[in-house]
C-alpha cells in the first residue's frame, strides 16, 4: 500500500489574478467594522432620515392635506447635506484608525511583504470607508427616489426630474471620494486614531472658522474656497442646479477638492511604506 | 514569605485568566513557568498591582499590592511588552524613572549609569532608545527594574529576543541577585531558561497553579509516573532479558543502540543496573540517562 | 544597597516629576506641530488681514459707514476662532489623551509600578498639557493683539486691559476643557467620540436655546468673561443672541474653577481605580 506523504506541500490550486487584493482588504475591514455594535448602531442611526423623509412622502402620495410635503430636487439634496453629520462620524470611527492601526501594529511591513503593490493596499482601505459612506449617502437617497416612485404609482416626477439620479450620484461620490481620501491620508499620518480624528475634525471645522472670521472681515462669501465642508456644499449646489449658498465659483471649489484629493494622494504615496527609520 | 496569594481568581468578562489560585512563594528564585496563555503574565500583573483580584487576596513582602504604591520603592517589575519612549535616551529614560521613586537629578543619573553598566549598555546609553535593537531593549528594560536596586524584582519573560551571550550574562545576573539575598520572580514558557536559574518553581497552566517546590521534589510527588531511563550498551537483548525479571521494571524498547526501560523505582533499578554493570557479565554499559528529571517531562506529564 | 524611604511619595512632588517627564515629550512631540499650526493659524490670518489695510484701506468692508475697527476684528477673532475652535479642540486633543496615550503605547505600566500616587500620573500629565498649550497659545494671542488691533486707528495701550482679560479668558479655558476631557479620557473606551459630539454638537446646540441646559456647558461661562462684542451676522449668533444669558464675571470664574478641580479630581479618582488591561 503507498504511504502519502503526510509533510508540507505547496498550494497547487489556482489563484485569483494579480490586482484583487484590495477586494481582500475591503472585505475583511468591512467585515471587521461591521462586527462593533457601536458602530452598527451609528449606521443605523444614520438611516433614520431616511425613514423620516420616505415617512413624508408617503404622506404626500396618499394624504391630500399632505400634499404641500410633495418631495422636490431640493429635498434630496436637503437630504444629502443632512447625512454630512453621519459621514463626518463614521469618517472618525471607521476612517481614523485604517492606516494608523496598521501603522501602530507595524502590519504594514507584513501586508507590503505579500504579492500586493502599495496602491492595492490604498484602494483596499479607502473601498472599507467608501462603503460605509456611500451606505449613508447615495445609497438611502437612491432608495428614497424609488421610494417616491412606488408611493406615487407612477414615473411622473422621476421623468420630469430625471437629472436627479445622476446628481445623486455624483454628488455623493464626490463627497465620499473626497472625504475618504482625506481621512485615509490623515490616517497614514500617525500611529494613533484618537489623534487621526482630531487632525480630521480639525480640517473640517477649523477651515470653517477661518471662513468665519474672514467673512466677518470681509463681508464677502467668496472666502469660502477657504472652508472644506462649503466646498463641497457649492459643488453640491451645482450638480442640483440649486442656488449657491456663497459667492465662491463652482469652478474653483471643484478645483480645492481636486488639490486636497491630490495632496491626499501625495501623503498617502510617501507614507505607505514597509519600513520607518529612525534615526 | 514574599507573595501569598489566596483563593485569587481573575477573570477578563468571560475569560478565566487565572483560576482559584493560593500560593507562597518563598525568598529566593522562583521560576514560573506556563505555555503561552498560561495565565503567567496575568500573574505577573496581579503581584506588581497593576490589576485587582475579581477575588481572594494577594500580599506582597506582606502588604496588599493594589493600590499600594508605597510598596514599589522595595519592587522592580520588567514587563514583557516591549514599549518604550522612544525618542529618550537609554540613561535619561531609566535616570527619569529613577526620579519617580523620589531620588534627586544626580543620584537617579548615577544610579541609572550604573544600572546600565550592569546590563552591558553603557555604551549605548546615549542613544535614542528607537535605535536600540531588540536585545537593547530587553536589556534596558532589566537596567529600569533594577535601577533602584529593590529586594524584590519581578521578571515577565525577561530574557525574549537575547542573543546566547545576552541570555547566559542575564541568567547569570539573575543568580548573583539572588545570591544577594534579594528575590526574583522570573517567568517563561521556556523550559530550560527557568532550568537554568533556579530549581524553584512554579507550574501553570490554563489559570491554575499545577504544582509548587523543587522540580525533583515535584518530580518525586509524581510516583505514579514510570521513571524512564536510556541505556546505551552493546549488549541490549541480554540486559533487556536480566531486568525483565525486576518487577519494578514496567516496559522496555529497544532503539538503536540503547535500551529504553520505564520503572515505577528509580531507586532500586539504579541499584541493580550498577551491579550490572560493576560485574561485567553484559558487556559494557556506555551511556545511562534519563530524560524524565527536568522540567519538560514533569510539565508535559501534568498537563496530560 | 541604597536606602529609599519606603513612604508613599507626596502626591504633588510626584506629579511635578511626571510633569517634568510629560512636558519634554509633549513639546518635542510631532502633535506639537499640529498645535504650532492651529496657532499659527490665526498669525497667518491677522498678518494677511494687517497687510491689506496697509496696502489697500479701502479693501476691509465699511458697517453703517464705519470701517470695522481693529478691536473688534481682534474680539471677532479670540471668539471666532480661539475660544469657539482652538481651545476645546486642543482641550480635547490633549485632554482624552493624557492617560489613553499610555494605554496604547503601553508605557503606562512603568508610571504605575513606581512609589507614586496614580492620580499624580494624570495630574502631572493635566499640568504640562496646561504649561505646553498656554506657552504656544497665548503668545499667538499677543501676536494677533499687535497685528490686529491698529487696524483703524485702533489703540494697543488703550487695549491692553481687554488682550489680559482675553488670556486670562483662555488660560482658563484650556485649563477647563483639559480638565474636563482628561476626565473622559480616564473613564470611557472612546473618548474622542464624545469629545467631539460635545464640543461640536452639545455646546453650540445647548448655547442656542433657553434654559438651563447651557450651564452644562464650558462656552456658557467663557461666554460670561468675553470683553468684547460677539459678532451678530449668522442667523446661529442672532439666535444666540436673542437667548443670551450672559453669567457674570464671578459666577463664570467660580464655575469654570469649580469644573476645573472638579474634573481633574475625578479624572485622578477614575486612574486610581480603574485597571488598564494592555492589549498583548
Amino acid at each position: 500500500m503507498p504511504i502519502h506523504d503526510q509533510g508540507y506541500r505547496r498550494y497547487g490550486g489556482e489563484r485569483a489574478p494579480h490586482g484583487r487584493a484590495w477586494a481582500v482588504i475591503a472585505s475583511a475591514g468591512v467585515r471587521t467594522m461591521l462586527r462593533k455594535r457601536a458602530f452598527l448602531g451609528l449606521l443605523l442611526l444614520a438611516w433614520a432620515p431616511f425613514f423620516v423623509r420616505a415617512v413624508q412622502i408617503y404622506a404626500a402620495a396618499n394624504l391630500p392635506q399632505a400634499a404641500f410635503l410633495a418631495p422636490t430636487p431640493e429635498m434630496f439634496r436637503d437630504f444629502l447635506t443632512q447625512q454630512n453629520v453621519f459621514v463626518f462620524f463614521i469618517a472618525v470611527y471607521a476612517g481614523s484608525g485604517l492606516i494608523a492601526s496598521d501603522r501602530r501594529a507595524n502590519a504594514l511591513q507584513i501586508y507590503l511583504s505579500k504579492p500586493l503593490l502599495r496602491v492595492e493596499y490604498v484602494f483596499g482601505k479607502l473601498a472599507v470607508l467608501l462603503v460605509f459612506l456611500l451606505a449613508v449617502t447615495w445609497v438611502p437617497a437612491i432608495v428614497l427616489l424609488i421610494v417616491q416612485v412606488m408611493f406615487a404609482g407612477n414615473f411622473t416626477f422621476f421623468v420630469d426630474n430625471i437629472f436627479l439620479f445622476p446628481a445623486i450620484t455624483l454628488s455623493a461620490f464626490i463627497q465620499t471620494i473626497t472625504v475618504s481620501v482625506t481621512m485615509l491620508a490623515l490616517s497614514s499620518l500617525s500611529r494613533s486614531s484618537r489623534y487621526v480624528g482630531v487632525l480630521y475634525a480639525g480640517v473640517i471645522f477649523f477651515t470653517q472658522a477661518m471662513y468665519g472670521v474672514l467673512y466677518e472681515v470681509t463681508r464677502d462669501s467668496g472666502w469660502s474656497w477657504v472652508s472644506f465642508s462649503a466646498n463641497l456644499s457649492q459643488v453640491n449646489a451645482f450638480i442640483f442646479r440649486m442656488r449657491p449658498a456663497y459667492d465662491t465659483p463652482w469652478p474653483l471649489s471643484l478645483l480645492v477638492l481636486a488639490a486636497v484629493i491630490a495632496l491626499s494622494a501625495v501623503i498617502l504615496e510617501r507614507r505607505v511604506r514597509g519600513v520607518e527609520v529612525v534615526a | 514569605m514574599i507573595i501569598t496569594a489566596d483563593h485569587v481568581s481573575k477573570w477578563y468578562g468571560q475569560v478565566i485568566g487565572l483560576n482559584d489560585v493560593t500560593l507562597q512563594v518563598s525568598p529566593g528564585i522562583t521560576g514560573l513557568l506556563g505555555p503561552n496563555g498560561a495565565g503567567k503574565s496575568t500573574f505577573m500583573k496581579l503581584i506588581t498591582g497593576q490589576l485587582k483580584p475579581s477575588k481572594g487576596t494577594i500580599h506582597v513582602l506582606g502588604e496588599p499590592i493594589w493600590r499600594n504604591p508605597a510598596l514599589y520603592h522595595r519592587l522592580g517589575f520588567c514587563p514583557e511588552q516591549d514599549s518604550f519612549y522612544e525618542r529618550m535616551t537609554g540613561l535619561e529614560w531609566v535616570a527619569v524613572l529613577v526620579r519617580l521613586n523620589g531620588v534627586g537629578e544626580t543620584r537617579a543619573n548615577e544610579m541609572a549609569s550604573r544600572a546600565l553598566e550592569m546590563v552591558d549598555l553603557t555604551s549605548a546609553a546615549g542613544k535614542k532608545i528607537g535605535a536600540y535593537s531588540k536585545g537593547m531593549r530587553q536589556r534596558i528594560k532589566m537596567a529600569q527594574a533594577l535601577a533602584h536596586e529593590p529586594e524584590l524584582l519581578i521578571l515577565d519573560e525577561p530574557l525574549a529576543g537575547m542573543d546566547p551571550i545576552a541570555r547566559r550574562r542575564t541568567i547569570r545576573m539573575i543568580k548573583e541577585w539572588g545570591r544577594a539575598g534579594r528575590s526574583v520572580v522570573v517567568s517563561s514558557h521556556i523550559l530550560h531558561e527557568i532550568e537554568s536559574m533556579t530549581s524553584n518553581i512554579l507550574l501553570i497552566n490554563q489559570g491554575r497553579i499545577l504544582a509548587e517546590g523543587n522540580v525533583h521534589q515535584i518530580r518525586d510527588l509524581i510516583d505514579e509516573h514510570p521513571h524512564t531511563v536510556h541505556v546505551k550498551a552493546d549488549e541490549t537483548r541480554a540486559l533487556a532479558r536480566a531486568l525483565l525479571v525486576e518487577d519494578h521494571v514496567i516496559s522496555l524498547k529497544f532503539e538503536t543502540d540503547a535500551l529504553v526501560v520505564q520503572t515505577a523505582r528509580p531507586d532500586a533499578f539504579y541499584a541493580r543496573l550498577t551491579a550490572i554493570a560493576a560485574s561485567g557479565d553484559l558487556g559494557p554499559i556506555h551511556e545511562v540517562t534519563s530524560p524524565d528529571d527536568n522540567l519538560q517531562a514533569v510539565f508535559k506529564y501534568l498537563v496530560k | 544597597m541604597v536606602t529609599t524611604t519606603a513612604a508613599r511619595t507626596a502626591f504633588f512632588p510626584s506629579a511635578l516629576r511626571i510633569f517634568d517627564l510629560s512636558l519634554g515629550q509633549m513639546l518635542w512631540s510631532r502633535r506639537s506641530i499640529f498645535l504650532a499650526l492651529v496657532a499659527g493659524a490665526p498669525v497667518l490670518l491677522a498678518g494677511v488681514i494687517r497687510f491689506a489695510d496697509v496696502v489697500e484701506p479701502a479693501a476691509l468692508p465699511e458697517i453703517n459707514g464705519a470701517r470695522l475697527g481693529g478691536p473688534a476684528l481682534f474680539g471677532l477673532m479670540i471668539w471666532g476662532l480661539y475660544i469657539r475652535f482652538i481651545v476645546p479642540v486642543l482641550g480635547m486633543f490633549y485632554g482624552t489623551s493624557l492617560i489613553a496615550d499610555e494605554v496604547d503605547d503601553k508605557t503606562i505600566t512603568y508610571l504605575f509600578v513606581r512609589p507614586i500616587p496614580r492620580g499624580s500620573v494624570i495630574f502631572g500629565k493635566y499640568l504640562a498639557y496646561v504649561v505646553c498649550t498656554a506657552l504656544l497659545i497665548l503668545p499667538s494671542v499677543v501676536v494677533v493683539y499687535f497685528l490686529v488691533v491698529p487696524i483703524g486707528g485702533g489703540s494697543v495701550g488703550a487695549e491692553f486691559p481687554a488682550l489680559a482679560a482675553d488670556l486670562a479668558l483662555l488660560a482658563l479655558g484650556i485649563a477647563a476643557y483639559g480638565a474636563l476631557f482628561g476626565w473622559v479620557g480616564a473613564r470611557v473606551k472612546r473618548p474622542l467620540v464624545i469629545g467631539l459630539v460635545f464640543v461640536f454638537g452639545w455646546e453650540p446646540g445647548v448655547l442656542l436655546f433657553p434654559g438651563y441646559l447651557k450651564r452644562a456647558t464650558v462656552a456658557y461661562y467663557l461666554q460670561g468673561l468675553v470683553p468684547h462684542a460677539m459678532p451678530d451676522d449668522s442667523a446661529v449668533s442672532m439666535l444666540m443672541q436673542v437667548f443670551q444669558e450672559i453669567p457674570t464675571a464671578t459666577l463664570s470664574v467660580g464655575a469654570l474653577a469649580a469644573i476645573t478641580l472638579g474634573a481633574i479630581w475625578l479624572a485622578a479618582r477614575a486612574v486610581e481605580q480603574r485597571e488598564y488591561v494592555l492589549e498583548q
